[in-house]
């Protein structure tokens, strides 16, 4: 536990400290730190709780103004469950998300939890289910505004063809339903929808994942336009590497639960410190036919979280393990500027003088 | 007729000539909609041939209509699919029964739903081998086994009695394929096979086909929306565009040069690793509805090399090289097929 929260606080501290150079300093506008949810098992008819999925495991991450950070992972690692546990749609078992000043947002009640939902908003995977069917778009859109108290009447009209436009939709299409839009279309009302109470931050859970091809990247255009033009930070969940090398200013691999890796971009692609991002990049088909057969693949599959393996989650699987890997979970070190990796693999060279005693 | 130049000539496992899919609407009354619109290409004996597109182009379609594997009501097939001179596509179902897992193995996206619940392993990879009457069930058990063994599951001998919702979403996929070559089938036709798979485990499992087509001669009909796979398991390609072939061409040539102008902004428009964060060029709009396909060239209102004639007339299909074609206009003067 001690060595649990100690990992927290060496990332939340080298926020400062790791903001790169010269370059001015942005501000931090989400803190999350030491995030756990264990999911109870039930068995029984009397609901006894027979084990604990350990979903998410003491994540410690932060991000910045106008920053994208890419959460990559299998399914199952625990990515959309730190996406909702930030947003407090999942309460956590344990650990703190603060937004901008706010106060520790897993202590407070849902109505207290109001003020801070309009700064932090969530675009859905699938843009079938995530629009009510039963309700025209303006009306989608317009929920928001009337929630939060921001826009009522014409005024709200206007603001909500004003949104539709932002997002590449024409005004008009407010009177419509869900069903009378594509794919593409419908993942950009999920958009305007995220947009309309003006948010800092938006959790964008794989948000191009059901979308055809060549749809993709209009939308991945349309959010980094926005990131742009007002400044929005994103945290991008993705199993796509090559849609997260695409969009995101940091990355943070997750498996089983835990970050195991996080950096900046270029130095987590162009120099993987841990086995398993090493392994997840191989792993990625090559439009080069030249390029097939000569990669390493990972072998096995991801182990279940309810028994999740000691030590390092990776050690069954990993092609590097040595002596420690099954013994001691191995804690995020820093490697180079911003570049953390949980492997015992780089235990004790030249870490960051942050490092834990 | 078309991506058949070297068709003529022998060697050819499967041939598909103009092959078309109807189906009839309920709604909206009596419409027609032509979910493939007159296809041809053809795959030599243990080649390997990807079909690419995105979703309601067709491909899925098109390789559902060489297994037969369509209803008989509302949905006309014509054309010819040859399987070594056989059309199955005027067979009868009890014809293909006899052909489908035994000459053609098949393997399906969902690996949860695509095996029985209630029934163990190994007897599902046994079936195929008793049904059509190859051999004794005690000598299918050992072949079942070997099948296991032969497609990388650990521990064949426990697996075997095991169910499948015991077995992971990669080792689930492995058993369809042991499934599919028990009766060593010449053709393999894998529609979307790694797509509810996992990065890592896509990977083996691709390897996996790639393997099996080298030691074995099966040859791999691979239907996918993803390039990265059909590139890493395929000799050729074609593209798929609103149920008609837009371009056909040898992977390496394909990813160099593409020559179709949707196949040129689909590989430029999808992010792709160690690129840096400039915006993407995508192709505007989204696909047609396929009730209301644009006049001449479908693809020509996202097309950003239009020309007046693309609006006005279907372009035939231009041969650029002896083995890439594309069905555009850019190309006229080419040698072409209607």
């Amino acid at each position: 536990m001690s060595l649990n929260d100690t990992k927290g606080h060496v990332i939340a501290r080298t926020d400062t400290a790791s903001t790169v150079g010269n370059k001015r300093k942005s501000e931090v506008v989400l803190r999350v730190i030491g995030l756990t949810k264990h999911f109870p098992v039930k068995k029984g008819f009397f609901g006894r709780e027979a084990g604990r999925v350990q979903a998410v495991n003491d994540v410690s991450f932060y991000l910045r103004e106008k920053e994208t950070l890419g959460l990559v992972g299998e399914s199952g690692c625990g990515k959309t469950t730190t996406g909702r546990l930030i947003l407090q749609l999942i309460r956590p078992t344990r650990g703190e998300v603060r937004l901008l000043d706010s106060p520790d947002l897993t202590t407070l009640t849902n109505r207290q939890l109001l003020p801070w939902r309009r700064r932090i908003q969530m675009i859905f995977q699938d843009p079938y289910s995530s629009l009510n069917p039963r309700m025209t778009v303006g009306s989608i859109i317009g929920e928001a505004l009337t929630i939060h108290r921001l826009a009522k009447g014409s005024e709200k009209q206007e603001r909500v063809g004003h949104l539709l436009r932002e997002v590449g939709l024409n005004a008009g299409s407010m009177k419509r339903f869900p069903h009378e839009f594509s794919g593409g279309q419908r993942q950009r009302i999920g958009i305007a929808r995220a947009l309309a109470v003006e948010p800092c931050v938006i959790i964008a859970d794989e948000p191009v994942s059901a979308l055809d091809v060549s749809i993709q990247s209009q939308i991945i255009n349309l959010l980094q336009r926005l990131q742009e033009e007002r400044g929005i930070s994103f945290v991008f969940i993705a199993h796509d590497l090559s849609v997260v090398g695409h969009i995101s200013h940091r990355v943070a691999v997750m498996y089983l639960g835990s970050i195991v890796e996080i950096g900046p971009k270029l130095a987590l692609f162009e120099q993987p410190f841990h086995p398993y991002t090493q392994a997840l990049l191989a792993a990625v088909p090559k439009p080069d036919p030249a390029k097939r057969g000569t990669r390493a693949i990972l072998q096995g599959d991801v182990p279940s979280p309810i028994k999740p393996p000691p030590g390092c989650p990776f050690h069954p699987r990993c092609p590097r393990r040595f002596n420690p890997c099954d013994k001691i979970a191995p804690m995020l070190e820093q490697r180079t500027e911003g570049h953390f990796v949980a492997c015992h693999l780089y235990h004790g060279s030249p870490a960051s003088d942050e490092a834990p005693a | 007729m078309t991506f058949t130049q070297q068709s003529v000539g022998k060697g050819h496992l499967l041939e598909v000539r103009n092959l078309a899919v109807h189906f009839q609407m309920r709604e909206p009354r009596r419409r027609i909609l032509k979910a493939v619109d007159g296809i041809s290409y053809s795959l030599r004996k243990g080649g390997s041939l990807g079909l690419v597109g995105e979703s309601g182009s067709g491909k899925s379609v098109s390789a559902l209509a060489v297994m037969g594997l369509l209803p008989a009501q509302g949905c006309t097939v014509t054309g010819e699919a040859l399987l070594e001179g056989r059309n199955l596509a005027a067979m009868d179902q009890t014809a293909l029964r006899g052909i489908r897992g035994r000459e053609i193995g098949m393997i399906f996206q969902d690996p949860m739903s695509s095996l029985n619940p209630t029934i163990r392993i190994g007897e599902q990879v046994a079936e195929p081998l008793r049904w059509h009457g190859l051999m004794t069930a005690r000598a299918a058990d050992t072949r079942a086994l070997e099948l296991l063994e032969l497609v990388g599951i650990p521990d064949p001998g426990k697996r075997f009695w095991e169910y499948p919702f015991q077995f992971s979403g990669g080792m689930r996929q492995r058993v369809m394929i042991a499934m599919a070559l028990a009766c060593n089938p010449k053709l393999l036709i894998a529609d979307e096979p790694t797509t509810a798979l996992d990065v890592t485990v896509q990977m083996q499992v691709l390897r996996l086909i790639a393997r099996l087509r080298r030691e074995r001669g099966t040859a791999v009909f691979l239907v996918s929306h993803d390039l990265g796979v059909v590139a890493e398991v395929c000799e050729r390609i074609i593209v798929m565009y609103a149920g008609r072939i837009v371009e056909s061409a040898p992977v390496s040539v394909f990813m160099r040069e593409p020559a179709h102008p949707y196949s040129r902004k689909l590989l430029q428009s999808s992010p792709r690793l160690g690129r840096r964060m400039e915006p993407l060029d995508p192709i505007p709009g989204s696909p047609p509805d396929p009730l209301q396909l644009p006049s001449g060239c479908a693809f020509h209102p996202r097309c950003s090399s239009l020309m007046e004639i693309c609006a006005r007339e279907t372009p035939p299909i231009f041969q650029c090289t002896a083995d890439h074609a594309s069905a555009c206009w850019l190309h006229k003067g080419m040698p072409a097929t209607p």
